[in-house]
């Protein structure tokens, strides 16, 4: 049962990845597609790691990426390091950066932080956009050269980058379930009680907000590598609102949810015509589901709905259906 | 051998809260702390356990200073406390609320944390059975993953006793344990108290409620206004003159 819990998460992530990936043998797009979900959700399930479980709001999250992107393509383009090698200052950068800003910020209140790190991203943005022909300008940055061993394979990068967020999963669910991830849940329950329980809140926050922007670092070194191009709108405080509607419609507080939003973010915006009704579609989404489960789809009663579900159907141990006892009581 | 504050005076604003407190508290001794509302009793407890900040005075464990300590270190020194209202995630399950209480005596890394098959999957099946242990004894719920929500009043102040029993302290704070617990959970709570003094814990109490202190404590403090009106053997400390005026108010004798 305790295995069950650890294991539910990645076991989902990989059966469905295989799943949609055998459909895309009849319609190829869907890898693409696939890739898509998989960005988004590399950059969304970190911020579910710091705003479900310790309830540290970021709106920085994309440009976090956006400053992997560019580190990786500037290393790449100008100075000739292999993106094997880049990868490494793509991720490290991003983390640098979060770490520092996050002492003076993360004590703010959610709203506050909210527009702290919303600022953040236009200001890393509007560096983007000023940086001449360092950053490229306007214009961005292209010819980045492909991804070491997948190239540009549209399959071998859904592979890849699907095998980095199952590695993500498996570790943040194995952290849930730890004296690590009830700190933070602590953290996000009451600061003041994570402190009686010696955690040293400030450090902790800023160490995994840091974690959590350089794995957004680590996506945007998959986007440019891939697309091969990178510019100030490609990630931008844009995708920032968009990874936090992800993680906030999917549900914050579950592994999978962030993953579950990004799918329903990416399919929406393929299917949905007229892009710029984008805005009043997800707008109603987000607030007729919020009023449905303030978090989000896969919420905690959710989870423990489905999972009494599964209990009740296929009993632990193989005992005798808990259905049975009800059904005496009726005949009663 | 013993935590102790003395010359504690904090004021908030124009208002003393405390003005020249002394308290101590050794290893195996209940130490009840009472007082009307407003007394300053939770106020000397913050500047013990490090959430405020007396403007004078020290705080010394065990002949060190630890005034200047903040809250997430004493508590790795063995200053252990419980909260007037019960601070605890209520949709999460009762046996992870217990585990928190784990935490201040674990070195887990991060990455240890997220890795499978580490060394902290197997503290987590050790802790799950401690914090199970912790619940039967407490009585609190035959069923652990229960969200902490659906339990009552009384049975999440003993949750919390349980939590701070879990770091293995050296030294055990209650704020108001007692307040709004039915009779049976009293007797549950009056046994966890003195079984820890037993086994060589420094209890120290704050209650509203003085027979249930009296009953319990070795030695009382009174507070009134921020001092010290009376300490000493519980049956003294009560029919103290100041101390029951404070209660029941000033008697004017009839002219």
């Amino acid at each position: 049962m305790k295995a069950a819990k650890l294991w539910t998460a990645p076991a989902v992530v990989l059966a469905v990845f295989l799943l949609v990936m055998l459909l895309g043998l009849v319609r190829p797009s869907l890898h693409t597609t696939m890739f898509t979900i998989g960005l988004y959700a590399l950059i969304a399930v970190p911020l579910g790691l710091i705003y479900g479980q310790g309830g540290t709001i970021s709106i920085a999250q994309g440009s976090f990426a956006a400053l992997g992107a560019y580190t990786s393509a500037i290393l790449t383009t100008r100075y000739g390091v292999p993106p094997a090698l880049s990868v490494i200052p793509a991720i490290l950068l991003p983390a640098i950066v979060a770490f520092v800003i996050a002492r003076p910020i993360l004590r703010l209140p959610e709203l506050s932080l909210a527009l702290v790190t919303l600022s953040l991203g236009t200001v890393i943005a509007v560096g983007l956009q000023r940086g001449g022909d360092f950053t490229g300008s306007y214009v961005g940055l292209s010819g980045a050269p492909p991804l070491p061993l997948v190239g540009k394979d549209p399959v071998l990068v859904a592979i890849a980058l699907w095998s980095v967020l199952l590695l993500v999963v498996i570790l943040y669910s194995h952290f849930v379930h730890s004296a690590r991830g009830r700190a933070l849940n602590a953290v996000r329950v009451d600061r003041l009680l994570a402190e009686a329980m010696g955690v040293n809140v400030p450090l902790y926050l800023a160490t995994l907000f840091a974690i959590a922007a350089g794995v957004a670092g680590l996506a945007g070194w998959f986007y440019v590598h891939f697309i091969g191009y990178i510019a100030p709108d490609s990630l931008s405080v844009e995708t920032s609102a968009h990874i936090l509607f992800m993680v906030v419609l999917g549900g914050r507080r579950s592994v999978l949810g962030p993953i579950l939003g990004a799918a329903f973010f990416t399919f929406a915006n393929d299917f949905l015509p007229g892009a710029e009704t984008h805005g009043l579609f997800f707008g109603t989404i987000l607030v007729l589901i919020l009023l449905a489960s303030p978090d989000g789809i896969l919420s905690p009663q959710a989870l423990r709905a489905i999972r009494r579900f599964f209990a009740r159907t296929i009993p632990a141990g193989g005992g005798a259906p808990v259905v049975i006892p009800e059904a005496k009581k009726v005949a009663q | 051998m013993s935590l102790g504050a003395s010359g504690i005076s904090i004021r908030f604003g124009g208002i003393v809260a405390l003005n020249n407190v002394a308290v101590s508290v050794s290893p195996g001794e209940i130490v009840g702390l009472v007082g009307p509302n407003g007394a300053g009793k939770t106020t000397l407890f913050n500047c013990l356990t490090g959430v405020a900040q007396p403007q004078q005075g020290v705080v010394q464990l065990e002949g060190h200073d630890i005034s200047r300590l903040r809250l997430e270190h004493r508590i790795r020194l063995g200053i252990s406390r419980t909260f007037q209202t019960p601070r605890l995630d209520l949709t999460g399950s009762v046996a992870d609320a217990v585990m928190l209480g784990f935490n201040p005596r674990l070195k887990q890394g991060i990455l240890e944390a997220c890795l499978p098959f580490s060394k902290a999957r197997a503290t987590e099946v050790d802790l799950r059975a401690r914090a199970e242990k912790l619940i039967a004894e407490f009585q609190l719920t035959n069923d652990p993953d229960l969200p902490a929500g659906e339990l009552s009043l009384g049975h999440l102040r003993l949750l919390e006793v349980a939590r701070a029993l879990a770091s293995e302290p050296r030294y055990l704070l209650l704020d108001e344990p007692a307040a709004g617990i039915d009779d049976v959970d009293r007797d549950l709570l009056a046994q966890a108290i003195r079984g820890a003094a037993a086994r060589g814990l420094g209890v120290l109490l704050v209650e509203h409620n003085v027979g249930f202190v009296a009953d319990l404590s070795h030695r009382m403090v009174a507070l009134v206004s921020g001092e010290v009106v009376a300490q000493g053997a519980p049956s003294t400390v009560v029919s103290d003159p100041q101390v029951v005026a404070a209660y029941l108010g000033v008697q004017r004798v009839a002219a």
